[in-house]
């Protein structure tokens, strides 16, 4: 993927300030302010990511530009809780019921080359507390590809190929390109999830000229 | 009884905190945050800004947020402020102790400074203790309510700055409640909108 292929929604909130100026942000997207969207020309690039800290009421009337996005077989990613029906076949938000610390466990559903190497435990927990990476799951159609789980099989963070003709990643927790200097495996995630938009984005359109 | 407009900035968090969940019913307006500019605040008695805010916009809407005080109107500002917006704003940031709880002899590093307010009969200091992401120097005149250890100020009120009132804090619970996370902040918004709907301010 050539640098800045991806499109990345700046919310412009406070505790973004540090990604926003972190090197692997600067060298891997083209980073605007998320209201610049309604006008920024979506053909260069191949990925968009929509960050937790989004104005979803404003990407609501802008859904037609992602559908079409999509519609071109390219990739949207979306980390955060939804309350709104922003991407096709995607519902709102539903946190988990949390009885005890236990039942922030993530585990993997599969060896899924963006979670490579990370260790669940290590995505549990930061510092020694639970429920930082991912509260609750996005209701979804059954046919999605599951990766990550809180405990009770319920999903966290699913790939959809079949809702458009591109890819949706969503993730019910923080940002998933930010995770830098942690000192654990977590630091995999964005390069990990960065090359796999890569390869995702070759594969899509190497069915397209297939077909 | 005061009524309460908030800045409602479409962020998941917020629309949990202020639109969704049994709070709503002590807010009487909202004020979209891209529409601000042309919205009128002349109905309502305070104006909450929630953390987390878009830069640009935040920016831009100082000046109508400060005249809100300079006629008299009372802010409340959540959570860190690394933007220049509160009159004789003095922030500095501070890495956010998240674990303090899990640490041998753990101490919040909270401190009641003013004990005899009225917040205090609403809540306590354990229903504002979770983490903070830096402390306030306010000017001397300002009422500093919750401090850290040194002094730094995590809950402060200024009447002094302008001919309104500045309640402003460090604390973000309009965040970590709207995102599910730190039980604390429920007790403390429990608390915190009777206070401010009919409290001693």
């Amino acid at each position: 993927m050539t640098e800045q292929s991806s499109l990345m929604l700046d919310p412009g909130h406070a505790f973004g300030l540090r990604n926003r100026t972190h090197p692997f942000t600067r060298e891997n997207f083209h980073l605007i302010d998320q209201y610049d969207f309604a006008t920024i020309d979506l053909e260069p690039f191949k990925c968009l990511v929509i960050q937790e800290f989004c104005d979803q009421e404003f990407l609501m009337q802008q859904q037609d530009r992602i559908k079409e996005f999509l519609h071109q077989g390219k990739i949207v990613i979306f980390c955060g809780h939804l309350f709104l029906n922003l991407l096709p076949g995607t519902f709102p938000f539903v946190p988990k019921t949390v009885n005890s610390f236990r039942d922030y466990f993530i585990s993997k559903e599969s060896d899924h080359e963006i979670f490579e190497g990370v260790l669940a435990e290590e995505m549990t927990f930061n510092k020694g507390v639970a429920g930082f990476f991912a509260r609750g799951t996005h209701p979804h159609a059954e046919e999605v590809e599951v990766l990550l789980c809180l405990p009770g099989g319920m999903p966290t963070t699913y790939i959809d190929r079949l809702s458009t003709n591109g890819t949706i990643f969503v993730h019910a927790g923080k940002d998933l390109f930010n995770y830098h200097a942690q000192n654990k495996s977590t630091n995999r995630i964005p390069t990990q999830l960065l090359q796999w938009v890569h390869d995702e984005y070759d594969r899509i359109q190497g069915e397209e000229t297939n077909a | 009884m005061r009524k309460i407009g908030v800045i409602y900035s479409g962020i998941a968090s917020h629309y949990r905190t202020f639109k969704e969940s049994k709070y709503r019913e002590y807010v009487s307006e909202y004020f979209y945050f891209p529409d601000f500019e042309h919205a009128s605040l002349t109905d309502v008695d305070v104006l909450i800004v929630p953390s987390q805010l878009n830069e640009n916009l935040l920016k831009q809407a100082k000046a109508k947020i400060q005249q809100f005080t300079k006629d008299g109107g009372i802010v409340v500002a959540f959570g860190p402020q690394p933007w220049e917006w509160i009159p004789n704003q003095d922030w500095e940031e501070r890495e956010t102790n998240f674990w303090w709880w899990l640490e041998e002899n753990p101490k919040s590093g909270l401190h009641l400074n003013k004990p005899s307010h009225d917040l205090f009969t609403y809540i306590s200091l354990e229903d504002a203790t979770w983490h903070q992401h830096g402390v306030f120097w306010p000017i001397q005149e300002a009422e500093k309510l919750i401090t850290t250890e040194d002094g730094g100020a995590v809950f402060y009120i200024d009447k002094t700055s302008t001919k309104g009132t500045w309640i402003v804090t460090t604390l973000d619970p309009d965040y970590h409640f709207g995102s599910y996370f730190m039980p604390a902040t429920e007790r403390f918004l429990n608390g915190f909108f009777p206070w401010l709907t009919h409290g001693k301010i």
